[in-house]
C-alpha cells in the first residue's frame, strides 16, 4: 500500500514579497499572527483548510496555486 | 491583495485576548494557596507566597503585552498555529503529570501496603477524563 504522506511546499513568501506586504501586514489581513506566516512561509506548520483558502483568495489564486505537493509528477 | 481580513472560521486577531488573564490565575491560586498555608500556620510562609506570585502576576502582565506566541497564549488569544501550540504543551504536560502520578501510586502502594492515596484519586480522575472526553469529542468529529 502507498503511503498517503505528501510534502507540500507553498509559494506564500514570493507572492507576499511581489506584493509589497509585510509578514505582519499579511497576518493582519488574515487574522493570524507574524509567527504564524513566518511557519508557514518556512514550512514549519502547515494551515488548516479555511486558512489556506484564505491566504489563497487573498492573493486572488487558488489552494492549488500556492500549495503543492512537493513530490509531484515523482514515481 | 484584498481590501479586507477574509472571514476565517475561529481566526482571532493576534493582538486581542485579555492581557490579565495569566497574572489573574497567578493571583487567584497564589492568593488561595498562601491563605490555605497562613490558614495552616504558617505564617511567614504565607506572606512569602503573596510576595511571590504578587511578582509573578507582574511579570505576566509585562509579558503578555509582548508580540510573542508564548504572549498570545498567556492572553489566553491566539491564532489556530498559536491554539495548537498551547494544546500540544497541554497534552505534554498532562501526560508528564499522569505519568508521575502512576509512578507515585505504584511507590505509595509498595510503601503502604497497598493504599494508593491521593495518587490514586489523581489516575482516576486523569483517566476518567480521558474516556468521558473520548466518548465526547468523537462525536463531534
Amino acid at each position: 500500500m502507498s503511503s498517503i504522506l505528501v510534502i507540500v511546499k507553498n509559494r506564500v513568501r514570493e507572492l507576499r514579497t511581489a506584493s509589497g506586504l509585510s509578514q505582519a501586514d499579511l497576518g493582519t489581513a488574515l487574522g493570524v499572527s507574524r509567527q504564524t506566516i513566518n511557519s508557514i512561509e518556512t514550512g514549519r506548520y502547515l494551515p488548516s483548510l479555511p486558512l489556506a483558502l484564505a491566504i489563497a483568495r487573498s492573493f486572488a489564486a487558488t489552494v492549488e496555486d500556492i500549495f503543492v505537493d512537493d513530490q509531484e509528477g515523482q514515481p | 491583495m484584498t481590501e479586507a481580513a477574509p472571514d476565517i472560521p475561529g481566526a482571532r486577531s493576534p493582538r486581542r485576548g485579555h492581557r490579565s488573564a495569566t497574572a489573574a490565575v497567578l493571583v487567584v491560586g497564589g492568593g488561595a494557596l498562601a491563605a490555605a498555608t497562613w490558614i495552616g500556620g504558617d505564617h511567614a510562609l504565607a506572606i512569602g507566597l503573596v510576595a511571590f506570585y504578587a511578582l509573578a502576576a507582574m511579570i505576566a502582565y509585562v509579558w503578555s503585552g509582548r508580540d510573542s506566541d508564548v504572549a498570545a497564549i498567556m492572553r489566553v488569544s491566539g491564532d489556530e498555529r498559536q491554539r495548537a501550540l498551547d494544546r500540544d504543551a497541554t497534552a505534554l504536560s498532562g501526560l508528564a503529570m499522569g505519568t508521575a502520578a502512576i509512578i507515585g501510586a505504584i511507590v505509595t502502594s509498595a510503601r503502604d501496603h497497598g493504599n494508593i492515596g491521593g495518587y490514586g484519586v489523581i489516575c482516576f480522575v486523569g483517566g476518567a477524563t480521558y474516556a468521558v472526553a473520548l466518548i465526547i469529542l468523537r462525536r463531534r468529529r
